[in-house]
């Protein structure tokens, strides 16, 4: 099976990428494809805890992203650096991300047949 | 090689359509065969029939003129739903459809490779 990876690189208000790339994972998941996904840069907010989009008139994403695993979707992970640039821990975000740093996201980048930057 | 192309810009206010037309069209020049180019989010505008720019390329008959040329070019359905293309409006040779096409670029392909901001 294909492994193919979305990385979120995004903050997830203010743009629709963060939007349309929860939508390409339940999209590309039901079909025969190995997907992972990994918050990289300001894409770590996406994953944090207590959004509240209603001022924005849109769905809060973090918690979409949390029901993934619904659609098959068992690899998440966070850049450390990312994370600690932002004053965030692991505690703050809504799923269980495996933490890399910039060697190990070198390497399971490596390892993707596609990677689609969101 | 075989290669698989998205593309998630429209036309003109950025490089990204500009920059996967020319990656294309270099490396079917040298005899890699390109299995499909999925338009997705805003690049779905690049299969607009009614884009027509006074004086400069016309970047969706590009698009219209691979998929003439027989390279599958797919624009996303929701995508263009969002964004009031229709069948009506959409140029002749491009297709419309969903993620499975995606999935099965993706799944055709040697290399993967993405246009966009």
């Amino acid at each position: 099976m294909k492994k193919v990876m979305l990385i979120m690189r995004r903050a997830p208000y203010g743009t629709v990428y963060t939007a349309e790339g929860l939508r390409s994972v339940m999209g590309l998941a039901v079909f025969e494809l190995d997907v992972a996904l990994a918050f990289v840069g300001d894409g770590v907010y996406t994953i944090m805890r207590n959004q509240d989009a209603s001022g924005l008139d849109m769905k809060p994403l973090g918690e979409a992203f949390s029901g993934l695993s619904d659609f098959g979707v068992q690899h998440y992970y966070v850049h450390a650096p990312s994370l600690a640039e932002r004053g965030l821990t692991t505690e703050d975000l809504v799923v269980p991300a495996e933490v890399l740093d910039d060697a190990g996201l070198q390497r399971l980048l490596a390892e993707q047949d596609a990677v689609l930057p969101f | 090689m075989k290669f698989a192309v998205l593309v998630l810009e429209g036309p003109y206010q950025h490089q990204a359509a500009d920059s996967a037309y020319h990656f294309i069209q270099a490396a079917r020049g040298r005899g890699h065969e390109i299995v499909g180019v999925f338009l997705y989010t805003d690049a779905v505008n690049n299969a607009n029939r009614f884009v027509s720019p006074p004086g400069e390329r016309n970047i969706a008959q590009r698009y219209e003129q691979l998929a003439v040329e027989g390279v599958p070019v797919v624009a996303c359905t929701a995508c263009a739903k969002f964004r009031g293309l229709t069948k009506d409006t959409k140029m002749e040779h491009i297709r419309m459809s969903g993620l499975g096409s995606l999935a099965e670029f993706i799944q055709g392909a040697d290399r993967f490779v993405t246009f966009g901001d």
